[in-house]
């Protein structure tokens, strides 16, 4: 009867919304043939499109639930739906998934939100008609609020989650975390400040490019394939409306594909830099330079581009560098004896945990050397995303924990926070989870030692030196 | 992240089971979204 009532309404003045220039579209979740019938019956042409999987509605920050769907005054709103003649029928779709809705103009300006606290809680329509006038202020955008209630029951769970590794790195654990962030945190804006991020074309590279350019920074994605990248550059464009997104060619397996495209970008500003570029190869591959792939792209390749670009960030009034490292890295300590494996039989998990590892203790290392210049530097873990990298490299993985898995943007949150947010430089030299430092060792025997730290660091500027 | 950003790139289906890109739905004109709890 609700959703029957809103489109009724809609429909009604349709012609209202028209003079005004706007459109109306209405999006369900049954199959498509429930769409048509539901559209004839109520002689509806709008643009009506349907989402069985939810993902707009995901997107758009709806609401769903027993609760939510179920409240003390959903009789009364029957009650009312009813007398205007729209008794429910039988129901396609998610029962408990709520609505709401959105006016949007083309620069992406939203000017009217109204997201449902239960079913039959719809806006009223002169609202909607308030909000297309060219008038009609565009809102901010934070995140949605957590509840104190909420904030309380996400820190006593999350007490319990965290030392179990898989609910804490999985999408349930993303969204227990989530309900402590501080919708705040990410009202930002970034224009003027350039961000400078690895391995951009893809997953959660190109999760945090797009959410950079979205808060307004000017945006340099950093890929192996320009071709690719300028792909991936335009999506971006398109769907933030923001010019500002660059492409610019580096290959990190290379130190003079790193050399050539340091020497370009030192030209302009360099605000932040997310060293997120990362692979998994099946078997041992040795660089130009000679040294192990993984190895190569996740330490040494990031290194010199930090080395080189280190005077461009210490001219930033507050710069900041991002380690994409991953949680692989708790289950090993810090290689000195045989990084390149080259007295080991290869094993890329163990190779790709290793070099995590490595990042980690980097991390620190250049918060310590640009401290004093007011770079701040830290690693994250992003949890388990499903990205395109983790669906070619381990697909076994990525199959069985499939339904786990968090979405590349839940993934990339913490490093577009530790990029963007005032409270993201708040600390330096820490590892963080969903936007939370965490310890750096789980188990006793991966800790190293100072001596292990500095041979770490000794080792990077010898390979990268010229 | 903006609601039109993050809704901009989802592709669904019209009645015909044509794709559509919601970016699309306000590339030239405002448009009133409403979303729905369900068909029926």
């Amino acid at each position: 009867m609700f959703c029957r009532e809103q489109v009724a309404q809609l429909r009604d003045r349709i012609e209202d919304i028209r003079d005004r220039g706007a459109e109306v579209a209405v999006i369900g979740n049954g199959a498509p043939q429930f769409a048509a019938a539901f559209a004839d019956e109520l002689e509806f042409d709008g643009r009506l499109l349907t989402d069985p999987d939810l993902v707009s509605y995901r997107a758009a920050g709806l609401r769903r639930g027993r609760a939510a769907a179920l409240s003390p005054r959903l009789p009364l709103n029957a009650a009312r739906a009813l007398l205007d003649g729209h008794r429910q029928k039988a129901i396609q779709g998610d029962p408990w998934q709520l609505g709401g809705v959105f006016v949007i103009r083309p620069e992406g300006q939203l000017t009217f939100r109204h997201v449902s606290r239960e079913a039959g809680d719809h806006p009223r329509v002169d609202d909607v008609l308030a909000a297309l006038s060219e008038s009609a202020p565009a809102l901010a955008e934070g995140e949605a609020a957590p509840g104190f209630l909420a904030a309380g029951i996400g820190r006593t769970l999350s007490l319990f989650a965290d030392p179990t590794i898989v609910l804490s790195f999985s999408r349930p654990g993303f969204q227990l975390h989530s309900l402590r962030f501080d919708p705040r945190d990410l009202d930002v804006d970034l224009a003027g400040r350039r961000c400078l991020v690895t391995g951009a074309n893809s997953g959660l590279g190109f999760e945090t490019a797009l959410a950079l350019a979205d808060l307004g920074a000017e945006v340099v994605m950093l890929c192996r394939s320009l071709e690719r990248g300028e792909e991936a550059a335009e999506e971006i464009r398109r769907r933030t409306g923001s010019p500002r997104v660059e492409v610019a060619k580096v290959d990190l397996a290379s130190f003079d594909s790193v050399r050539r495209a340091a020497a370009e970008l030192a030209d302009s500003r360099a605000d932040v830099l997310v060293h997120n570029a990362g692979l998994l190869p099946a078997g041992r591959v040795e660089t130009p330079d000679g040294l192990e792939l993984t190895f190569a792209v996740h330490v040494a390749g990031p290194h010199l581009m930090t080395r080189l670009l280190a005077p461009r960030l210490a001219r930033s009034a507050d710069a900041r560098v991002v380690w994409v490292s991953s949680g692989g890295m708790y289950a090993k300590s810090l290689e000195l004896e045989d990084p390149q494996w080259r007295d080991r039989e290869y094993d890329g998990v163990a190779a790709y945990a290793e070099t995590k590892r490595a990042q980690v203790v980097l991390a620190d290392l250049w918060a310590e050397e640009l401290g004093e210049r007011g770079v701040v530097v830290n690693s994250m873990h992003p949890g388990w995303a499903d990205t395109p990298g983790v669906e070619t490299s381990i697909p076994g993985f990525h199959k069985l924990t499939r339904p786990i898995l968090r979405t590349p943007a839940e993934g990339a949150d913490t490093i577009v926070w530790l990029a963007a947010s005032r409270a993201g430089r708040r600390r330096t030299a820490s590892f963080f989870l969903d936007r939370e430092a965490r310890c750096k060792h789980y188990l006793p025997f991966t800790r190293e030692r100072e001596a292990d730290r500095r041979a770490l660091w000794q080792m990077c500027e010898r390979l990268t030196a010229e | 992240m903006r609601i039109a950003t993050r809704l901009s790139g989802i592709t669904l289906s019209d009645t015909q089971d044509r794709p559509v890109r919601l970016g699309s739905l306000w590339a030239e004109r405002p448009v009133v979204l409403a979303f729905v709890r369900h068909f029926g």
